[in-house]
């Protein structure tokens, strides 16, 4: 079903032949739609892990209706085949979606309760055949699955000893997965009701298989309710909410343990960073390891010292700071003294803080107008989304703008406020690249509008019989780096070709299918040429920060255009065989993000933390600019970063162990802040405690990130298939154990989505290189929830609600119940939104009713595609 | 040309505003840059109280004005005709007290104002070219004069903030050691009446024996 288009016919002839398979058993096409279905062998594992989820899912929706609902899924789990027949539709539209849709996969009915096996009798028997004649070519499933392989059958029983002896064992009733059936459902609701957050009822959704946001709320509230004052952990969010105490007690934990920091996380609804000014004082910091103060340090000696958290030096307390202290030793100012109380604080940067002044925002645009980019309407939408994001734009009234475009020559554009038009100049020099204006290359947005909108107006037809091949794209970046160098800022680039011309030229290396699997492979996917990695070094230098647009119908070399956006901290799109009516809505919106959303400049970010521990590696997109100093030239909202950590000792001997992020930065506004997020994390010696505390979420974004890196030096598949059985060992053992961590038990889930996603799934075969490569981008950089919807993504029902006539809005957020990604939920009478975060696929039963898939498809299909979309992003 | 622009509060030295992309043409901009923020820091304790100055430096003069306790300083070369530096602070003078006025004592985090940024930069090119028609006029203007501004040198500017803080460390340190040896004093005599307790002492028990 991965692949649609390698069975359009045989799909459609299906399409024709079972109008009504759901219901009987023989049209079960599976061994119709088999063949299709035999090549992603790889995908087969899915049942055993994924199994579990369905009855995940259960547990929240506890409630007698829902579960009803429940079990009649799996009554249509024939809709499997039909899936596979109703993917033509959709390789129409590109085959980028197609590829998403593999993601989607799961749906194999490992999905078999014991509650509802009779019924579930028939069915079964087909599948189990073809379970059988799947485990053996798969290439990439875990081995402790294999056992469970042999038959449908299996599954449950393993996974009912999981549930019931986790209840036992671990002091979680409430959570463990309910896989007992009806008796271990209501028994789950029972406690559920008891120790469930609030958050997870209201919404009615389930934390366990389901809601990743949910799930990092569960995390934190666990963990805040030891220690209040902590930041969120949407800021700064462990692996685990417990350190341990020895080496060796690590050791034996067998996932990594570190930390994602996304500095710029949007804050909780309500909930503001507060700003504080230390100016006239100076920003009270330890002396020896330069701690900002924080809630977790204690002062001492009637309130004139205070002891810092991480070093435990005594500090004296400045004369304007001092306050008393209380008979409990409580400063009495402290309810007025926000750094004293919040995890998460702001520090106006006073004079010593900068090295020059806050620069203001400013976005350069670098777009190619080669044939190829002109034949995909990327110009136009470009150019449009720019336009109407100029109000939008943050930091009016400073923003600057400018613009090159190139081709075989590059274009400057100038934009003097006192021109009508803009005027073009052409410099065809690629190897020795001069800018030819000393000024108003760089314009003041808000003085220059004018011209800029003119200039954005005839972008497209300017271009439109240009009928240049080459790309310059090296010389163009350099001459983007001129023009920029005073201020910095960021740097978008839209590339529709391979770099063809001057400097950094790439040859196509391609995708070799000889190359796969041997000693060679991971080339393919480290830049080749040198300059990228350098020009980006530079950018990082002068604060800008680079984002890369890249579309292109055949292999523009991801790896090396990528490595540009990777080491200046920027952000990588790729849209393969872009073409403006279908992509467009996904670039307008995610180009229109890029430039409106909150951005934080010039920054650089320093993880502090307490002795013992220290960090050892990074993972992102930043420059390291010293061991421990992340340079940050554009960081926002939607970028996150990994930290690894290491022991230093061979036992901590603290109770507490205290973590603190500071990104200095430069804010839209102009204004130069300091923004800390401080935690504090509890030392354990027991291992099991460090399982129960184990952040699932953040351990699987994090051991991705660090093999995607180490992919660069080592084979990414061979890797994937040692980290993930490693990972899937720590399960299985646990298993064997009789202990099945209720944090830990979404992990073998994202183990087995990662392992399918775009970036480390199958072979040549599977996923184009530039895919991959561009995938692999994207999760580097992505925020923990994003990234897990990502792997993860969402599956809404939606024809219930478009059939009613008034919907009303608490209607619509009844019906937005999130279905599990397997077979099982697909109902061949239904339409449904899959959404992982980035795009949406609009999956049409094959028995939706006539009447809706008429009015959906009979009328402007893209349209109608754009509504849903945007009705889903609302959401 | 004017090179650098900066504004900044004469009571403490917080810079309030700055040229958006100075110094791109000159070479040792950051260290011109230096030399104006010791220079506002001497302001600010009180050294210099001429409020109108020029102060040279290398190839460049530091044109600054002094009004409503705000700095406005620019760095000019030395050919550029000082009549159009100092109106050129006049024209940034008016329109910042236009603009920020009210705010400027209450400013309490560095650059505040770099909002005004914008306008330096307008108002730099208006005066980059000093043989424009507009120019001529100005330097024409008799109402303008400029003669008696003062012109000293920046090591001289400076170096007197230099000895007097000198001055100053070697009162501090006089202080201190004084106090130390005050304390020595005491303990000397606190000693010296141990030990003549201890003669007495022993004068007594020997007598005694």
């Amino acid at each position: 079903m991965p692949h649609p288009s390698v069975d359009p016919p045989s799909s459609v002839i299906q399409h024709h032949n079972f109008p009504s398979v759901h219901q009987t058993p023989p049209p079960r096409a599976p061994p119709i739609g088999q063949p299709p279905f035999q090549p992603p062998a790889g995908q087969v594992p899915s049942p055993a892990s994924f199994h579990p989820q369905p009855q995940l899912h259960a547990v929240p929706m506890g409630s007698p209706p829902s579960r009803a609902n429940d079990l009649q899924l799996p009554s249509d789990s024939s809709s499997f085949a039909p899936r596979a027949n109703f993917q033509p539709p959709f390789s129409s539209m590109d085959s980028s979606y197609s590829a998403s849709r593999a993601n989607l996969q799961p749906p194999l009915p490992g999905y078999v309760k014991q509650a509802n096996s009779v019924s579930q009798a028939p069915p079964m028997a087909p599948f189990q055949a073809q379970q059988g004649s799947y485990a053996a070519p798969i290439p990439t499933p875990p081995p402790p699955y294999h056992p469970q392989q042999g038959g449908f059958s299996q599954p449950p029983p393993i996974a009912a000893p999981f549930g019931l002896h986790s209840r036992d064992q671990i002091q979680h009733p409430g959570s463990a997965p309910p896989i007992g059936g009806i008796q271990g459902l209501a028994e789950d609701f029972g406690s559920l009701s008891i120790g469930a957050v609030p958050g997870t009822i209201d919404s009615g959704l389930d934390p366990k298989a389901l809601p990743r946001p949910l799930d990092g709320e569960a995390e934190s509230n666990l963990l805040g309710e030891a220690y209040s004052m902590n930041c969120n952990p949407r800021y700064l969010r462990l692996t685990t909410s417990a350190i341990p105490s020895s080496q060796s007690l690590l050791s034996r934990w067998h996932c990594p343990l570190g930390a994602v920091v996304c500095p710029l996380a949007e804050a909780p609804e309500g909930e503001e960073v507060p700003v504080i000014n230390f100016v006239s004082t100076g920003i009270i910091r330890c002396r020896r390891c330069r701690t900002y103060v924080n809630p977790y340090v204690t002062f001492t000696d009637s309130g004139r010292k205070w002891r810092c958290n991480i070093c435990a030096l005594l500090n004296d307390v400045p004369g304007d700071y001092f306050a008393q202290l209380d008979a409990t030793g409580r400063r009495i100012d402290l309810n007025q003294r926000p750094e004293l109380i919040k995890g998460s604080v702001d520090f106006v940067a006073p004079t010593e803080y900068m090295v020059r002044p806050p620069m203001p925002p400013l976005y350069f645009f670098l777009i190619d107008v080669s044939v190829s980019a002109v034949r995909s309407g990327m110009i136009e939408v470009v150019a449009q989304t720019i336009k109407s994001c100029l109000d939008e734009l943050p930091g009016f009234p400073r923003t600057q703008v400018g613009f090159i475009t190139f081709d075989s020559t590059i274009h400057f554009y100038n934009m003097k406020s006192s021109l009508t038009q803009p005027q073009m100049m052409v410099v065809s020099d690629l190897d020795d690249i001069f800018v030819p204006l000393p000024d108003d290359l760089l314009v003041n947005l808000s003085e220059s509008r004018a011209v800029v909108e003119a200039f954005l107006d005839s972008l497209p037809s300017m271009f439109q019989d240009n009928v240049n091949m080459e790309s310059a794209l090296g010389p163009a970046v350099k001459a983007a780096f001129m023009v920029m160098s005073q201020l910095g800022g960021k740097l978008l680039i839209f590339q529709n070709t391979m770099p063809s011309l001057g400097v950094g030229r790439l040859k196509l290396r391609g995708d070799d299918l000889r190359v796969y699997g041997t000693d060679k492979e991971y080339a393919l996917r480290i830049p080749e040429d040198p300059f990228y990695k350098n020009m980006a070094a530079e950018c990082t230098k002068y604060q800008i920060g680079v984002n890369v647009y890249a579309f292109g119908d055949k292999y523009i070399d991801i790896a090396s255009l990528g490595a540009l956006a990777k080491y200046s901290g920027g952000q990588i799109y790729y849209y393969p065989s872009f073409q403006s009516a279908s992509h467009g809505e996904k670039l307008r919106h995610e180009l229109a993000r890029d430039l409106t959303r909150e951005t934080a400049w010039e920054a650089v970010m320093r993880v502090r933390c307490g002795k013992g521990i220290r960090f050892s590696s990074y993972h992102g997109n930043f420059m390291l600019r010293s061991t421990d100093l992340l340079a940050l030239p554009a960081v926002d909202c939607d970028k996150a970063y990994g930290a690894q950590l290491s022991l230093e000792e061979t036992l901590l001997t603290s109770q507490t162990v205290y973590f603190q992020v500071a990104l200095l930065y430069t804010a839209s506004c102009g204004e130069r802040r300091i923004r800390v997020h401080t935690a504090a994390v509890p030392v354990v010696t027991d291992l099991g405690e460090m399982y129960r505390h184990a952040d699932t979420a953040i351990e699987k974004s994090l051991s991705h990130k660090l093999e995607d890196s180490r992919s660069s030096v080592q084979l990414r598949i061979v890797k994937a298939l040692r980290e993930f059985r490693n990972l899937h060992a720590v399960q299985h053992r646990l298993g064997g154990r009789m202990i099945y961590p209720e944090s830990l038990k979404l992990l073998p889930l994202y183990g087995l989505a990662l392992s399918k996603s775009a970036a480390l799934r199958g072979g040549y075969n599977d996923v184009q290189l530039d895919d991959r490569c561009a995938v692999g981008f994207t999760m580097m950089a992505l925020p923990v929830n994003k990234l897990l919807k990502l792997l993860y993504p969402s599956l809404l029902r939606v024809d219930e609600y478009l059939l009613k006539p008034s919907s009303q809005t608490d209607e619509f957020k009844n019906i937005m119940k999130k279905l599990p990604l397997t077979a099982e939920s697909l109902d061949s009478r239904g339409l449904y939104v899959y959404d992982d975060g980035f795009r949406f696929v609009v999956w049409f039963g094959r028995m939706l009713s006539p009447d809706l898939a008429m009015n959906l498809l009979g009328q402007d299909a893209a349209v109608e595609f754009s509504k849903v979309c945007i009705v889903s992003i609302l959401l | 040309m004017v090179k650098v622009t900066m504004i900044a509060r004469v009571t403490d030295g917080l810079p309030l505003a700055e040229g958006l992309d100075d110094g791109r043409d000159v070479k040792d901009a950051e260290m011109y840059k230096q030399q104006v923020k010791a220079l506002f820091k001497n302001l600010a304790s009180g050294h210099n109280d001429a409020s109108r100055m020029s102060v040279e430096t290398g190839p460049y003069v530091f044109h600054y004005i002094i009004e409503g306790r705000i700095c406005y300083l620019t760095m000019c070369d030395r050919s550029y005709p000082k009549k159009l530096a100092f109106q050129y602070l006049e024209d940034l003078k008016n329109e910042f007290e236009r603009v920020n006025g009210a705010q400027i004592e209450t400013a309490a985090r560095p650059y505040a104002f770099i909002k005004f940024d914008t306008f330096i930069q307008k108002t730099k090119k208006l005066y980059q070219d000093t043989r424009t028609q507009r120019n001529i006029a100005k330097l024409n203007d008799e109402l303008y004069e400029v003669h008696q501004i003062m012109t000293r040198n920046v090591q001289e500017v400076l170096g007197v903030g230099e000895k007097l803080d000198q001055v100053s460390q070697m009162s501090s340190r006089l202080t201190s050691e004084s106090r130390i040896y005050a304390d020595k004093a005491r303990d000397l005599n606190r000693q010296m009446a141990l030990c003549l307790e201890a003669i007495w002492l022993y004068i007594v028990e020997v007598s005694y024996y």
